[in-house]
């Protein structure tokens, strides 16, 4: 029994520590309801596009609530510059949304979205 | 004609909420984890490579160490990049060092290629200066070896070798060897390992078996000692020969030899 454990526990331990390290891109993607991001973010393209304001800003504050949830679990797999870039991506946007920049608008969105795919590859 | 119409609102009557996005992402946290992976990563790998301990490591043994070392400190904190890519690199050396052990221990040819092979550096009491030049170190380097064997008269050398590890081993000429019992035709008694049977005041039942003997058997031995009781102890060793060393907590040394230089504390 304690020679299964000596060698068991290492392998239990060292699948674990992979498990974690390469989970970002199952945990990136949508485990819930209106969690899937990039759909999110190809609806505000859309209202960009048809400069609908009103519903790019009801998308926006989806799409952080969406977020909020996604980076808690994939902080520990995926690099911290991508979280950063996309959080950035997403306050720049807030600010060309406020200006009713759709030039600038749909530069942060598809920016944001490059980020995302970029998430843990 | 198509125009964007702007429409200048008061950011503060704005529908996009502003909110304080500090403490998203807790990096201590991810650290933390990142932490636990790498240290029990690093000691497993450890241990799977070996228990080769700092004084036999050759040079590109120390060099691998710091590397992965190395490594493992960017996966813990090196927050910028994956931990998976770190990991993977550790890995990686890890394989390749273990590799490495086995195609020397499987593979005598390849041992002398990737370990190299020890050198004499003083053969006959003779230094060998080509040698010396291969290896890329001055007389005074091994004149310094010597010392640190003890031996200050290089006259007294008959055979010098540098082991792939950057140890030197000395064979002093026979004139110079110490007298052993054998040259006295003195007999000896045998000693062998000791082996513990009380540490930290607590029996160690297990060694106790080992030896044939019992609880019973360690009590008589201590009363004999003046000693009524275990927890009075701090070890207890017996060796093949039937001798038992032992050390009590209370040591009633009244005066203790003092070998700093200085009073203290450091």
């Amino acid at each position: 029994m304690r020679k299964f454990l000596v060698i068991a526990i290492p392998v239990v331990a060292i699948v674990a520590f992979i498990l974690i390290m390469i989970s970002d891109n199952w945990l990136k993607n949508s485990l819930g309801d209106g969690e899937n991001i990039p759909d999110i973010i190809s609806g505000v393209i859309e209202d960009i596009n048809d400069e609908k304001w009103d519903e790019t800003e009801n998308g926006i504050r989806k799409l952080e609530s969406s977020w909020d949830r996604v980076v808690n679990r994939v902080q520990f797999s995926v690099e911290r510059d991508e979280i950063n870039s996309f959080d950035s991506n997403l306050a720049r946007l807030k600010g060309t949304v406020l200006a009713r920049d759709k030039a600038g608008s749909l530069a942060e969105i598809y920016e944001a979205l490059e980020h995302w795919k970029g998430m843990g590859r | 004609m198509s125009s964007i119409v702007i429409k200048k609102e008061n950011p503060a009557n704005t529908n996009v909420s502003i909110q304080n996005e500090v403490g998203k992402v807790n990096e201590s946290l991810v650290v933390f984890v990142r932490a636990i992976i790498s240290f029990f990563s690093l000691l497993i790998f450890a241990r799977i490579l070996g228990k080769e301990q700092i004084s036999q490591l050759t040079f590109f043994d120390y060099v691998q160490g710091i590397t992965i070392g190395s490594i493992a400190a960017e996966l813990t904190t090196d927050l910028s990049s994956r931990a998976w890519p770190h990991w993977v690199g550790l890995a990686v050396w890890a394989a390749l060092g273990l590799l490495m052990e086995v195609i020397s221990m499987k593979w005598r040819y390849g041992a002398k290629v990737l370990e190299g092979e020890p050198t004499i550096v003083i053969m006959n009491g003779k230094i060998m200066e080509d040698a010396l030049c291969k290896m890329q170190m001055r007389a005074s380097d091994i004149i310094a070896l010597l010392r640190c064997k003890g031996v200050f008269d290089i006259n007294q050398v008959d055979f010098a070798i540098l082991e792939t590890n950057g140890q030197l081993s000395v064979l002093k000429k026979p004139i110079f060897q110490p007298v052993t019992p054998k040259d006295m035709n003195l007999t000896v008694s045998y000693d062998g390992i000791s082996t513990e049977l009380i540490y930290d005041g607590k029996v160690i039942e297990e060694n106790l078996r080992q030896l044939n003997k019992d609880r019973a058997w360690l009590m008589k031995q201590l009363e004999i000692q003046g000693i009524h009781d275990v927890s009075e102890v701090f070890l207890v060793t017996l060796n093949p020969g039937g001798s038992l060393y032992v050390d009590k907590y209370a040591d009633h040394i009244n005066k203790v030899t003092d070998i700093g230089d200085y009073k203290g504390p450091y």
